[in-house]
């Protein structure tokens, strides 16, 4: 396609050079070396403390049985505040760059210039994305790679195949999730005519997926299925309903921001604690199963991203631009 | 002399407004044409649908021998626009900005170089080639989107109020590179003003629009006959009848 080179080029170096994306950068690769400092801590004393206590029966049998449990429920669980972190900065910074990407040109006066040249508007809406992308991906790459690299640094992880490629499931994942957020940014500065209030929007429906709409699946979930607090011989226990955690998971997953977080907590999960009577047992879960276990929420991220960018595409190729 | 545009009953309607109502008329190559009328009364939006930026509701056009509806890639290559009010990256130079559009329409890199550097001296900002675009002023704003729209070497060129904003002596250099651009390289042009002096001194033909249709065409003796105006009539009267104002 003629001319997707020259505008993704000129979208990814506009990009790089603003200040505010530098300046949300910064934010996002400081408050992830800082989450994954504290969690490669968190890491090594509960690997510490696990190989000390744990009394479990793995299912190979054995001490090794407690070096999986130990190692696999602190991976997902110590890099689980860079997880939330990642899916607040990253999305915002996602939005910062994409969120006047057509408005902008159109209020200046440079998107008739634009489109009077021998291209497709298919070039400028992928060329604009593209150099977003390319964008988020440099970003994504150097923040992970500074804080799996203080992560193991810290923790001295042995950088297994099983390991290298659950954490590079969790990289390709984040920039699934950051490249909704910059389909959302793009949708809006296509359907709105100013940048403030495409930016409002975005940060609207941000704000929505990290906070409104978990806190509706909950709010939902309570009333369709109230959870009761009990007393019973004196200890106090929550009469859990599967409905309520049903109804919560699913509305809580539709936020982007949550499918994001159920994504990688399965993919960096290598086993689980299952109870047979008093007896708890450690399964392992290889990456195939974790995989499994993560694609309805991987099919409905994937499937979220298609859509907001179709629905880009499809408003802006059949627009009038006045 | 052959056809450069041939438009066919374009009409655009917005709910009740309808902007552009049934327009028909040929350029003919070479030709200097003038799209006269006042504010809203459809001369932009006729551009924008010459080029594909607006779709038409009814009707097409031929612009270089492709329809506007059907294929409007091949209606816009060759062919350049200045926008009104137009926009530039202020984040980069007069250099860049053009380099940019250069390389967007395919010029190959070598003939491009040269190009861009000719194109600015000859709109008057070879002093400020490398001064971000930001800095400018709306004047060399215009100059450096009339440099723009014949970055592409274009066969047809659309100016949308070109002369907005220039002072006098930029407009004289614009009316001067207009009628070069026709005789030397055969370029058709059309513009919109509402300045009828620009009017007067350059077209060959003019069509007055009003409330979205043509309210008169020709060569102004033909404007001018079509309205009976007295000999030495100042062509603003002229106007003004096809506008019903007097």
């Amino acid at each position: 396609m003629a001319g997707l080179f020259t505008m993704a080029k000129k979208e990814f170096l506009d990009i790089i050079g603003e200040k505010k994306f530098l300046l949300i950068f910064a934010t996002l690769l400081i408050v992830v070396l800082v989450s994954t400092f504290q969690g490669g801590l968190s890491y090594s004393s509960s690997q510490s403390t696990m190989v000390t206590t744990g009394n479990f029966t793995a299912p190979d049998g054995g001490r090794s049985g407690v070096q999986v449990f130990g190692s696999a429920q602190s991976l997902s669980r110590s890099l689980n505040s860079m997880i939330t972190n990642f899916s607040l900065v990253g999305g915002v910074l996602a939005i910062a760059i994409s969120f006047d990407t057509i408005n902008n040109e159109r209020q200046k006066g440079s998107l008739k210039t634009l489109l009077s040249y021998p291209i497709y508007r298919d070039t400028i809406v992928y060329g604009k994305y593209f150099g977003g992308l390319i964008a988020i991906t440099l970003v994504s790459t150097i923040t992970f790679l500074a804080g799996i690299g203080v992560f193991v640094s810290i923790t001295g992880l042995a950088m297994t195949p099983d390991t290298a490629i659950r954490l590079f499931l969790f990289y390709g994942v984040s920039l699934i999730y950051m490249a909704i957020f910059l389909a959302i940014g793009l949708l809006f500065s296509i359907v709105l005519p100013s940048p403030s209030t495409s930016l409002l929007a975005s940060m609207i429906v941000w704000l929505s997926s990290i906070q409104l709409i978990p806190n509706l699946g909950y709010a939902i979930g309570q009333i369709l299925y109230p959870v009761r607090f009990s007393i019973s011989n004196g200890r106090s226990t929550f009469a859990t309903q599967s409905g309520f955690t049903t109804i919560r998971a699913i509305i809580s997953g539709l936020s982007p921001s949550t499918a994001y977080e159920n994504i990688v907590n399965s993919i960096l999960s290598t086993s689980e604690l299952q109870f047979s009577g008093n007896t708890p047992t450690v399964i392992s879960i290889n990456v195939t199963q974790a995989l499994q276990s993560a694609l309805p929420s991987l099919i409905y991220f994937v499937g979220l991203l298609i859509v907001i960018f179709a629905a880009a595409y499809v408003i802006f190729t059949r627009q009038d631009i006045r | 002399m052959s056809t450069a545009i041939e438009i066919n009953g374009l009409t655009k309607v917005y709910g009740e407004l309808t902007a552009v109502d049934h327009v028909s008329y040929n350029i003919q190559e070479g030709e200097i044409f003038g799209l006269l009328g006042p504010n809203g009364c459809g001369k932009t939006t006729t551009i924008l649908m010459l080029l594909g930026l607006i779709i038409p509701t009814e009707g097409t056009a031929i612009v270089n021998g492709a329809d506007i509806v059907k294929a409007p890639l091949q209606a816009r290559r060759n062919v350049g626009l200045l926008p009104e009010n137009a926009g530039f990256y202020d984040n980069l130079n007069a250099r860049q900005n053009l380099s940019f559009y250069a390389e967007l329409a395919d010029v190959p890199d070598n003939v491009a170089k040269d190009r861009v550097e000719k194109l600015i001296d000859m709109v008057g900002l070879g002093q400020k080639r490398d001064v971000k675009v930001g800095a400018y002023s709306r004047g060399m704003r215009q100059r450096l989107g009339i440099a723009q729209s014949l970055v592409r070497d274009p066969k047809i060129l659309i100016l949308d109020e070109p002369t907005q904003g220039i002072d006098p002596e930029g407009t004289r250099d614009l009316r001067e590179l207009i009628r070069m651009l026709s005789k030397e390289r055969g370029m058709t042009i059309i513009f919109t003003t509402h300045v009828l002096y620009e009017i007067n001194k350059l077209c060959d033909r003019v069509a007055i629009m009003k409330n979205g249709v043509i309210a008169g065409i020709g060569t102004i003796p033909e404007l001018r006959k079509q309205v009976n105006a007295a000999e030495g009539e100042d062509f603003e009267q002229v106007f003004l009848r096809y506008q019903g104002v007097v």
